[in-house]
């Protein structure tokens, strides 16, 4: 019996030592997210192992995401162009340039990042979230920051060395880049109303019901299927383009040849891809007008006119986009869905079930330097 | 106390006798090399290169995709059925091809491959994520629909008249069962090699042959449904060598 007792006691002491090297060695002390939850319905998602979900990875990642820091002046973060209240889009047409001017394109918002295709920007030319973060950071228009630099100011924070150490052991851009994606990652939508309708939680009015139904049909009049077939790129629940392959990147019909511009082809080089850009998601759509790639829409009114009867023609247009018509004559120099206005209000009044007011307002996402943080 | 020991030992016993009786299993590892084709050359994606096989104008094609789905191998009476067998075969890629390998399957020769071209009536109804099946992705019409199982898209040129092609075919009466026989010389060694044939103008040119202009997009409608299934039932095609 004592020897059972002696052998049990020296595993355990043994145990113990190593876990305290391991623990020293290993640097960082972080906490794995724990209870992250979201609706299977969203289906399989994919987080890089060499970045797991941390909650000192997901603390650090929002300070640095709200702190001008990053910049090289010191004076835009980036919560500039992606602010909360606004799903983190900017509410501008295109951002402005620190060169004066504005951007190229329009900010996109940031909701469930962990779902849907896992290219980032319009034209997709990021291939992980870990690295699109520092691009903006870099980009000499956006926060014209130099890496050994803003390493060097950080290390000069003790809080930041603190922070650094807790989630990842050493301060480097590197784990800049891991601790923005930690963050972003962690910006999940799940409680807008058509959530709780899926959850079986509320009732959608006879309206937004309306609008779910077309925005899920493809139209076909052979057997008087009217439908608004947003779901031939928009996901029936993510409401994004589809994670596989390029099949989220798609032309929805806003310019002809002679001005498309190269979208997707400028990363693919695939004539194919010409005037192709990332689907976005449409949740939290309501308030991150303007819309497009380059906020050519004010309203979503405005959308719908586009997809009802504003599709301008081009080579790699979709044909699905091409082919989707209510009406079942020919159309007169129009190209679209050729809904009825009802038609088209229920539809925006679907999208409209698609803002989270929880997500909008959820304190773990706010700014940390302000309030209660 | 006693109990457990007893019954640890008959375990042991019956384990032990199990694992001499069946002698060290042989096992086959397969993999299945689909080729896509538009007859006998390899499918070439977004040129407008092929003609209209019932009418006038030409063709490109922009996507071309299908499930295959309840994979199984078998041999005398012994049969493998894969795990959450649900194959999205896509073949954008430069040698448009899609393979599939299956390893170690308990089974000394294959004799017969068998799946099906779509998704058997229980998945195509459900909104799990399984195998490649995904509510979210580009073969879902919506979960009261269920899945595409054979999609097509392109665009067909008349003159200077362009129009789009789209074929969805869907609908779980539309699953088609292909059941291949290997000649028994394949997989002699523990390792088969399939290569099989998928012939897109069998689409259009199966038991019905098909105007591109007449009949442009197939979606929702049973019958023309049902007679594109019929037709993409005859596109596979063995190869053996
Ligand atoms: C000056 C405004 C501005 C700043 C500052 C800015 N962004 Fe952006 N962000 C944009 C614009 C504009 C786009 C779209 C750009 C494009 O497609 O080329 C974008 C796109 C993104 C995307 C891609 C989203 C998607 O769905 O593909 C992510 C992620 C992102 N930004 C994160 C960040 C992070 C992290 C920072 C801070 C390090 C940051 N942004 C700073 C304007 C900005
Ligand atoms: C053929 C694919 C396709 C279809 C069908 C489609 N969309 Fe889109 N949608 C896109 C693409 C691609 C974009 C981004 C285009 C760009 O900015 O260049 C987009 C953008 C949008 C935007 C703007 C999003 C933003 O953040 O700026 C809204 C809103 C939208 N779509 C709603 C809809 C609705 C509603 C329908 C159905 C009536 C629909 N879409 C059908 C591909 C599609």
């Amino acid at each position: 019996m004592l020897r059972v007792f002696l052998t049990a006691a020296v595993a355990v002491m043994v145990a113990a030592t190593a876990w305290v090297f391991w623990d020293r060695a290993r640097g960082s002390t972080a906490t794995p997210i724990a209870g992250f939850s979201a609706p299977f319905v969203f289906g399989r998602f994919a987080v890089p192992p060499d970045n797991p979900l941390t909650e000192e990875a997901f603390a650090l990642g929002r300070h640095l995401f709200y702190d001008p820091i990053l910049s090289g002046n010191n004076q835009v973060s980036c919560a500039t162009c992606h602010m909360q209240a606004l799903a983190f889009t900017d509410g501008l047409a295109k951002s402005p340039a620190l060169s004066g001017g504005e951007l190229e394109f329009s900010s996109m918002s940031l909701i469930n990042l962990l779902w849907g295709q896992e290219r980032f920007f319009w034209d997709g030319r990021a291939t992980s979230l870990e690295a699109q973060a520092l691009m903006p950071i870099q980009h000499p228009d956006e926060m014209d920051q130099d890496l050994d630099a803003l390493i060097t100011e950080l290390q000069a924070s003790r809080d930041y060395r603190r922070m650094f150490r807790k989630a990842y052991g050493e301060v480097s851009a590197e784990n800049v880049a891991r601790a923005l994606s930690t963050f972003m990652r962690m910006l999940i939508s799940t409680d807008s109303k058509y959530d709780r309708f899926l959850r079986g939680e509320v009732r959608l009015t006879a309206q937004e019901e309306h609008g779910r139904k077309l925005f899920m049909a493809h139209p076909d009049t052979k057997v008087s299927l009217r439908g608004g077939n947003c779901i031939d790129c928009h996901s029936q629940f993510l409401t994004s383009g589809f994670r596989d392959a390029l099949d989220g990147f798609s032309n929805n019909g806003l310019d002809s040849d002679d001005d498309l511009p190269d979208g997707l082809m400028a990363v693919t080089g695939n004539p194919a891809h010409k005037g192709f850009f990332k689907v976005p998601t449409l949740r939290n759509i309501a308030v991150t007008a303007p819309y497009m790639h380059d906020g050519r829409f004010e309203t979503l009114e405005e959308v719908m006119d586009h997809y009802n009867d504003g599709i301008v023609v081009s080579d790699t247009l979709s044909p699905l986009i091409l082919e989707a018509d209510n009406a079942p004559e020919a159309g007169q120099n129009t190209v679209g869905l050729r809904m009825t206005p009802g038609e088209v209000q229920s539809i925006i009044a679907f999208l409209n079930t698609l803002t989270d007011e929880g997500f909008l307002t959820n304190t773990q996402f706010s700014n940390p330097f302000e309030g209660d943080g | 106390m006693r109990i457990w020991m007893t019954g640890l030992a008959i375990l042991l016993f019956v384990g032990g006798a199990l694992f001499f009786a069946l002698g060290p299993q042989r096992t086959t590892s397969i993999t299945l090399t689909f080729h896509a084709k538009m007859g006998d050359d390899p499918l070439i994606f977004d040129e407008f290169v092929y003609d209209n096989p019932g009418g006038s104008g030409t063709f490109r094609v922009r996507d071309f995709r299908f499930y295959l789905s309840n994979l199984t191998l078998s041999q005398d009476g012994a049969l493998f059925a894969e795990p959450d067998s649900y194959h999205l075969l896509r073949f954008d890629n430069p040698e448009t091809i899609h393979s599939i390998r299956l390893n170690d399957i308990p089974l000394r020769s294959i004799e017969h491959v068998r799946f099906m071209i779509g998704v058997d009536p229980e998945a195509n109804g459900s909104i799990q994520v399984r195998g490649d099946l995904d509510p979210n992705s580009q073969m879902a019409w919506n979960w009261e629909v269920g899945y595409k199982f054979v999609v097509m898209e392109g665009t067909l040129r008349i003159g200077e008249e362009v129009s789009p092609l789209v074929y969805h075919v869907g609908f779980s009466e539309n699953a088609r069962e292909v059941d291949i026989q290997l000649p028994p010389d394949i997989g002699s060694d523990g390792n088969a090699d399939l290569h099989v044939n998928v012939d897109l103008a069998k689409l259009f040119g199966g038991p019905s042959q098909i105007d591109l202009q007449k009949l442009s997009s197939v979606k929702f409608n049973r019958e023309d449904a049902a007679m594109l299934a019929d037709n993409y039932a005859t596109m596979m095609t063995p190869m053996f060598r």
